[in-house]
Order: structure tokens, then sequence, then C-alpha cells
């Protein structure tokens, strides 16, 4: 945690929220994140992700608390605010009509100070040199999502938002892309927001996780933290005599034991473990094997949100 | 104002990248071709005769051989009554009749002008609801640029595309004109039969009056499109609502004339050259100021109508 304290925050959620009609769409959220890290915004479908990023890039009016944009408010300070973030907000959508380097081109030509050196850096940067001359309706989605990304990284931007980043890219699309957004937070000091429904695509590139369910933050998590101590683990232990073992274990454990079909499981701390080991071992029962379920963040995930429901 | 400058430019390039804008350009072209091949060819006779020394006379000889004509055959009568009295203008007035040429031919072609209206109805009523359809609008719209600067370049975009298509239907009316008919100088006089009778007018400020007095239209209702456009976000809906109104206004006008607000519908008031050439307006009572005040009113609201639901309407869905 410390090494985040001296980062400074670069977007501030203050109590956001957004009411449609009479019905709450976005309940109040608070969080922050901080430059140089890639944050994902994980929810399933809507749990109000794109709300949020339409109310974060003043797309929609926020119907109470604020988003402070290095410290300007995108509602009293659009202009301020606004300049220092880009993004893609749903699907990267192009003129279809002009190639990517003029799509890009009418980008440019909206901020002060993008050169024609700086447009050819970004093409390259996303892999897109080729193809950048052909009309954008030619495109796979793969290509679009490239220049959605160049487009949002033109001007510079402290903040990049991308709704969905590797929607349509192949695997190795994927990779670079995920790469990419790594380097952009670790050597230019980015702060990236990615919402994503894909676990496993936010887990490898994220830093931290909020996880949003029908408009409210359930819980941010650490993926890189250092493992929790007193977390409690799935363990599985393949004994016999299985009774026996089953007794002896159901006498000493508070949190007590599971029969499977040759296994025993329970619910430990990692510590705890070699002692329970030994202990098996001197009441002369044979260990044939020892497994220790990972929880993945995709357990963690369906154990916040637990059914994809929508209000 | 560079950053105005900018958004006009990437909105003209927006809208010449698009092959419908420059069938509009083609379509213009033919019909200016068309036009000035057709009166060339299927033309009266008369328009085009050379008048020697004796005109005076030669005008004399036509009136008599044209009445005779009419003495014989009675279906032949209006175009001669109307050919006899212009001749008799020319002599009482001491005025040489002067073959057609291009300039006379610039100021016939004014009637396209409804053509550019059309065109530009179009393409305002596009303009703001195509970035809803290409989704474009949520990129457009997380610049540091204001929502009203956007706007205003979309606007003036569509106004100067109007002044573009309006230059390019002079130049061409006026370069297939002076091809096919020459020209009687620099800025020739013109004889036209208007309401009170036969009237002498230099040809330039005939055609700037004639083509300034259709702007309103075009510019009201290209600005409602506009509106519609922005409120609706649907190109379908301002092109048909647009179209409709600019074909129906005058029926509706007509249709309603009975009743004293109908001076305050919007058509009454869009053909400013009712107060010109001492005719009279549709609904007695009227004048060039009132139109001009009803007009801006209009022009007012249509403005603060897109204004406020482009600026303050949320940008979600799709």
């Amino acid at each position: 945690m410390e090494v985040y304290i001296l980062s400074k925050t670069a977007m501030q959620l203050v109590n956001l929220k957004k009411t449609i009609g009479s019905k709450p769409i976005i309940k109040g959220l608070d969080f922050e994140i901080r430059a140089g890290e890639v944050f994902g915004f994980l929810g399933p479908n809507g749990a109000g992700k794109t709300t949020t990023i339409r109310m974060m890039v003043g797309l929609i009016d926020i119907t109470e608390g604020d988003v402070l944009i290095e410290g300007k408010s995108i509602k009293r300070d659009f202009k301020g605010a606004i300049q220092h973030v880009g993004a893609i907000v749903e699907n990267p959508e192009m003129y279809p009509f002009l190639s990517g380097w003029k799509n890009l081109k009418q980008y440019a030509r909206m901020v002060e100070g993008v050169s024609e050196d700086r447009i050819k850096e970004v093409v390259s940067l996303v892999g897109l040199q080729k193809a950048i001359h052909e009309k954008a309706g030619r495109y796979s989605l793969g290509m679009r999502q490239r220049l959605g990304i160049a487009q949002a990284l033109l001007h510079g931007p402290s903040i990049l938002i991308l709704d969905e980043p590797t929607n349509g890219l192949d695997p190795s699309g994927i990779r670079e892309i995920r790469k990419y957004i790594r380097n952009l937070a670790e050597k230019e000091n980015v702060a990236v927001i990615v919402s994503s429904h894909l676990l496993t695509e936010i887990e490898l590139m994220c830093d931290r996780i909020g996880v949003i369910k029908n408009g409210e933050l359930i819980a941010i998590e650490e993926v890189r933290s250092v493992e929790n101590k007193e977390a409690l683990k799935e363990v599985y232990i393949e004994v016999e005599p299985l009774e026996t073992a089953r007794a002896y274990l159901d006498n000493h454990l508070s949190n007590g034991v599971g029969v499977g079909n040759k296994e025993l499981s329970m619910s430990v701390k990692r510590e705890e473990i070699p002692q329970i080991l030994k202990n098996l071992i001197e009441q002369g029962i044979n260990i044939y094997g020892v497994r220790v379920l990972q929880a993945t963040l995709e357990d963690k995930f369906f154990d916040l949100i637990g059914e994809n429901s929508i209000e | 104002m560079s950053n105005l400058l900018n958004l006009i430019w990437n909105e003209q390039i927006k809208l010449y990248a698009k092959k419908a804008t420059w069938v509009m350009f083609a379509a213009l072209l033919i019909v200016a071709i068309g036009g000035g091949i057709i009166t060339k060819f299927f033309g009266t006779e008369s328009d085009f005769k050379e008048y020697g020394d004796d005109w005076q006379a030669e005008l004399q000889a036509e009136n008599a051989q044209l009445t005779a004509e009419m003495e014989e055959e009675e279906f032949a009568g209006f175009m001669n009554e109307m050919t006899i009295a212009e001749n008799i203008y020319h002599i009482e007035n001491d005025i040489k009749p002067q073959p057609y040429d291009g300039w006379e031919y610039v100021l016939e072609n004014s009637f396209l002008t409804s053509v550019i209206s059309l065109f530009t109805i179009i393409v305002a009523a596009g303009i703001i609801s195509s970035e809803f359809k290409w989704g474009t609008i949520k990129l457009l719209l997380i610049r540091p640029i204001s929502r009203t600067k956007i706007l205003l370049s979309k606007y003036l975009s569509v106004l100067i595309f109007a002044f573009t298509l309006l230059v390019f239907l002079l130049a061409s009316s006026w370069l297939v004109g002076a091809v096919l008919f020459g020209l009687n100088g620099l800025n020739p006089m013109v004889v036209q039969d208007l309401m009170p009778g036969y009237v002498q007018n230099d040809v330039i400020g005939e055609i700037v009056k004639s083509y300034g007095f259709s702007l309103v239209t075009l510019v009201m209702m290209a600005t409602f499109a506009f509106m519609i456009s922005a409120i609706f976000r649907s190109s379908g809906m301002a092109i048909g609502l647009a179209i409709f109104l600019m074909m129906a206004g005058n029926a509706i006008v007509a249709f309603l004339s009975q009743y004293a607000w109908s001076k305050y519908i919007l058509f009454a008031n869009t053909n400013l050259a009712q107060y010109t050439n001492g005719m009279e307006p549709v609904i007695p009572g009227m004048s060039m100021t009132f139109s001009i005040i009803v007009l801006l009113v209009y022009f007012v609201i249509f403005i603060a109508a897109s204004w406020a639901a482009f600026t303050k309407r949320d940008v979600a869905g799709n």
C-alpha cells in the first residue's frame, strides 16, 4: 500500500450518482485512480460500467456527486478536465468513409499541438502503419480497436479510459495491447481505466480491480497484492483410511471436514497445512496427495456478485 | 478562433468525403447544361432575334403579324399578346430589344435555388444525426471543446455548403449561358414582365435580388432541418418534415389566410419579394419590416432549440 500513497490521484469519483427518471442507475461511487496504475472496472452487463464511463467523460450529466480529473471537475470545468483524458466509449466507432489517417487528423485538429510526427508515432505504437491509408469502413473490429486507442492517445493524455479494449482482437493482438497498456502505465505514468467483463483479461493487465454491481461498487481488489496470510484456503487431502482421518480432523478443526471420494476437504489457513499433515502421519494415516485450490479472481468475482442479475 | 476554423475544416472534409455531396454538384451542373441546351434549341426564335438600326419598324411589323395570327388561330392568343405588349413597351420607352444572353440565363436559373434548398436541407438534416448514427458523436464530444462550439461549427458548415452550391450554380449557369448565348456586355439592362407590367433593370442587380430573396427560404428551412436533426437525432425525420413544409408552405398559408394570425406563419413571410415592385403581400397589413421581425423570431427559436437539445442532453445508448 505504501507504494500507492506516493503516486498522485489522477481521477477521483466523489459520491457519483446517476438517476434516470426515478430509477437510480449509479448509486454513489467513491473511488480514485492513481497515476501509473491500470485500474480494472469489472462488472456484469448492465451493472453501470458504461454509464459511469460516460459520466467520467462528460457525455451524460451527473445527477449527484462529481468526477475530478487531475483535480478539475468535469461538471464545472469540462475543458480543463477533459483535456487530460483519452477515451474509447463502447465500440471504437470511426468515420467509415475516411481513411484511418484522416480519422486521426480529425481529432488532431481538435486539440492544440498534435503534429504529423505525433500521429505517425501513435500509429506505429498501435501497429496500424500498413492499413492507415485504407478506409476505416474496411477495417476489422481489431483494427478499429487499435485506431480507437490511437485516437485516444493522440494528445498524450494522463488518463486513458478504454471500454472493453480487447474486444474483437485476436490472441496476439490482445497480448500486444496488454503489453502496451502496461507500458503506458509503468513508463509514462498514465492512469489507465479498463472496463471489462472478461476476468482473465483484466487480471492479467490490471493493478487494481473495482467490481461494480447494480450501480454500486461492491469491492476493490489489489490484483498483484501479496497473498493474504489470514485467508482460508480450500485444501484437499487424499488419505487412507478415510474414516479414521475424518474422525480425527473433525475433532481438531473448527470449520469441520468434508468427505469426498478418497479425499477430505477443509478450509484452513496456509500456515496450518504442515501441522495438519504431520498430525495425520502421526496418527498412522497414509497420505497420497495434497492439493490447495487457488482462489482465482474468477472465484472472487462470482463470490462477490453472485448471479448476473439486472435489477 | 483557430479552433472554430479547424472544426469547420473538419466538417467540410467529412462532407466532401461522401459521394452524395458530389452527386449534388453534378446534378446542378447537369441541370444548368441541360437547361441551356433546351433553351438554345427549343426556345422561342424571337428571343434570339438580333434587331438592326431600324428596330422600331421591325417590332411594329412583328406586332402586325402577331395580330393577324391571332385573328386566324385563337389559341395563339396569350403568347402573342405578351410579345406584343413587350414590343410596345420597347417602342414606347425607346429601348432596343437585345437578344437572349448568358446573363438572362443566369437570372432565369434562380428557380434552381429551390434545388439548392433541397440539398442544403439534406446536409443540415444529416450533419448532427449522422454523428449519432455512426457513433462518432462520442469521440467528438470528449475533446476540450464546448458543445456550443461544435454545434456552431456544424451550423456554419451547412451555410458554407449552401453558399458553395450557390456560387457553383451561378458560375456554371453563367459559363453555360456565355458559351451558348453569348453576353450582351458586362452588366446589360434587361426587360422583365413583373406584376405591375414591364420594367427595365440592370441584370446583375436583378440576379442579386432574385437569388438573394430565395436565400431567405433556404436559410430558414436549412435551420429548421438542423433543429429537427439536433432534437430528434434522426435525419429522415428532419429531411421529411423540412421538405414537406417547404413544398406545402404556400398551400398552408393560403388555406389559413382567412385567420388574422396566419400572417405569423413562417411561410407567409419567407417570400420577401412580395414587398418589391409594388406587389401586394399575401395577407393584407404585412410589411417588409414585419416579415423580417417574424423571420428573426423563428430563426432565434430554431437556433435556441438546436442549442438546448445539443448541449443539454445526455449522449447515451445507440
